[in-house]
């Protein structure tokens, strides 16, 4: 279970974030909505120790993970496996190279064909297929770079997972295929999963909860049902625009 | 003007505390190795061709700049030795270093800075390995490694280029270039001239993966990069040039080598 308590960061004198304290359920997806800038990336850095907190606490199953140093915080991002805004794939490495970056045998203690093993379920999990694994990701389409992305988080096997932007750039197509991705993913390894996006229609799909972020503070968190009937000005801004599809 | 000077002295610092840490790193073995090997052949392949043409005509344009300046004095006999020891002492390594700055340093900042905007130095971290020890040190090693060797295949090279435009332009045959060289250029030369290799290499790899490293904003701020490592590169080895000079003359001198 993930708890912020009271957290701020600031960027010298930019505060994103002032005062957010929410708790994940297990198991749940949880959406986190926002306009730009808003803090949402940088809330989903907080907890894999990318970014530091300027005060307050994370915590991660009864553990502070807020204040733990560098090499302290592999345990924290093999439970969080973090999919990046951008696919952030490496352009020198194969699909198989990628996958399986994370567990290399001396980062995993896994042997070559466990490895290749679990590379293999893992594309699938995705919708790819072992065809593509010698291709660098050049050779990929974006759509295609993204779900090669969410394979090599799931291959950690993580107990929560970190989305950040995951349909951001992409076509209604593709970002129904997403969506399902992170509701098979999660289901699949019952994972709990948070969901930064712009994107209410995916939001009222797939989330448990859904939360909204407006000049670093929360202005809403409530599950789907009742986000439809919320008066909040930018939580009804957002519903505009899914009536309007 | 004092906030800009005193921005520049904080990345100054921060440049030295960082580059600290590589060396820290690669002493302490914790480089991976697989990717230091890639790395030098990688700048060593794709730098060899511009380096041999540069060091071919650094010492084509010593010779004939030396030949202008001696002829009139009919010691043409010592124009192999003047310009081979100009060019290995000084004017080679710097302009090589120039030269490998623009190529070697850009390529690396750029490749690196582009890493970071992409969340890929991110996403390493996120996949439990550190961006330090897998991407930079691998990279600082091997341009160290390679630029020393491309220097002196350099220098090398502008005793071929000397030789040939002796030959053409002062009428001097190999044997005649070649025979003072031995008088003008001591064993100590060469090691200074090494030194000054190392030093340029040196500044060269600590320059480019820190700005890289350092980089924000997007394709705008991979762009800024390449432009300040280019030109930091190329002010720093003009003054490591000048420390290395300073510094081995006092050496030297102390040590009654001069």
């Amino acid at each position: 279970m993930l708890e912020f308590k009271s957290v701020k960061k600031s960027f010298e004198t930019k505060t994103v974030l002032d005062g957010i304290s929410f708790k994940t359920e297990v198991g749940e997806i949880l959406f986190i909505l926002g306009t730009s800038g808003t803090g949402k990336s940088v809330l989903l850095k907080l907890i894999v120790g990318l970014l530091n907190v300027s005060a307050g606490e994370i915590w991660l199953d009864e553990e502070k993970i807020s204040d733990l140093k560098e090499e302290d915080l592999f345990p924290v991002r093999k439970k969080c496996g973090m999919v990046f805004q951008h696919p952030a794939l490496f352009d020198s490495e194969t699909v198989f190279g990628n996958l399986s970056y994370g567990i290399r045998p001396h980062l995993s203690g896994l042997s070559s064909g466990e490895i290749k093993k679990k590379v293999l379920e893992n594309l699938e999990v995705v919708g790819l297929t072992e065809d593509l694994l010698e291709k660098k990701p050049s050779q990929l389409s974006y759509g295609m770079q993204k779900r090669v992305s969410l394979a090599r988080t799931l291959c950690l096997q993580p107990e929560m997972l970190l989305f950040d932007e995951p349909t951001t750039g992409l076509d209604p197509v593709t970002t129904e295929a997403v969506n399902q991705l992170i509701l098979n993913a999660s289901r699949k390894y019952g994972s709990t999963s948070l969901v930064v996006s712009h994107d209410m229609k995916s939001a009222l799909k797939v989330a448990d909860r859904i939360l909204v972020l407006d000049q670093g503070k929360i202005i809403e968190l409530a599950t789907p049902k009742e986000i439809v009937s919320s008066r909040v000005p930018l939580v009804q801004d957002f519903l505009s625009e899914v009536l309007n599809d | 003007m004092i906030s800009a000077v005193t921005g520049f002295l904080e990345k100054f610092g921060e440049g030295l505390l960082f580059t600290a840490r590589i060396l820290k790193l690669c002493l302490a073995g914790k480089v991976s190795y697989e990717g230091l090997f890639d790395q030098i052949w990688k700048v060593f392949k794709e730098s060899l061709p511009t380096t041999m043409v540069a060091g071919f005509f650094v010492g084509a344009i010593m010779t004939v700049q030396f030949s202008l300046q001696i002829a009139p004095f009919g010691a043409l006999g010592y124009l192999g030795g003047l310009a081979t020891s100009a060019t290995i002492r000084e004017v080679g390594p710097l302009l090589i270093a120039f030269l490998l700055s623009g190529k070697i340093g850009a390529f690396t900042a750029a490749e690196l800075g582009t890493m970071k905007v992409t969340e890929q130095i991110d996403a390493i971290r996120c996949l439990g390995s550190d961006p330090l020890t897998e991407v930079i040190a691998p990279r600082f090693m091997g341009i160290i490694v390679a630029s020393l060797f491309l220097l002196v295949f350099g220098l090398i090279l502008s005793v071929a280029g000397g030789l040939l435009m002796g030959a053409l332009f002062s009428g001097i045959n190999a044997q005649e270039y070649l025979r003072h060289i031995p008088t003008l250029i001591s064993s100590l030369s060469v090691f200074t001239g090494l030194i000054k290799c190392l030093c340029f290499s040196f500044v060269i790899a600590s320059v480019c993966t820190y700005l890289g490293h350092q980089t924000t904003g997007g394709a705008r701020g991979v762009g800024q990069s390449v432009i300040h490592t280019a030109v930091f590169s190329m002010v720093s080895i003009v003054v490591a040039d000048w420390l290395s000079s300073f510094i081995l003359d006092s050496l030297l001198r102390s040590a009654g080598l001069l």
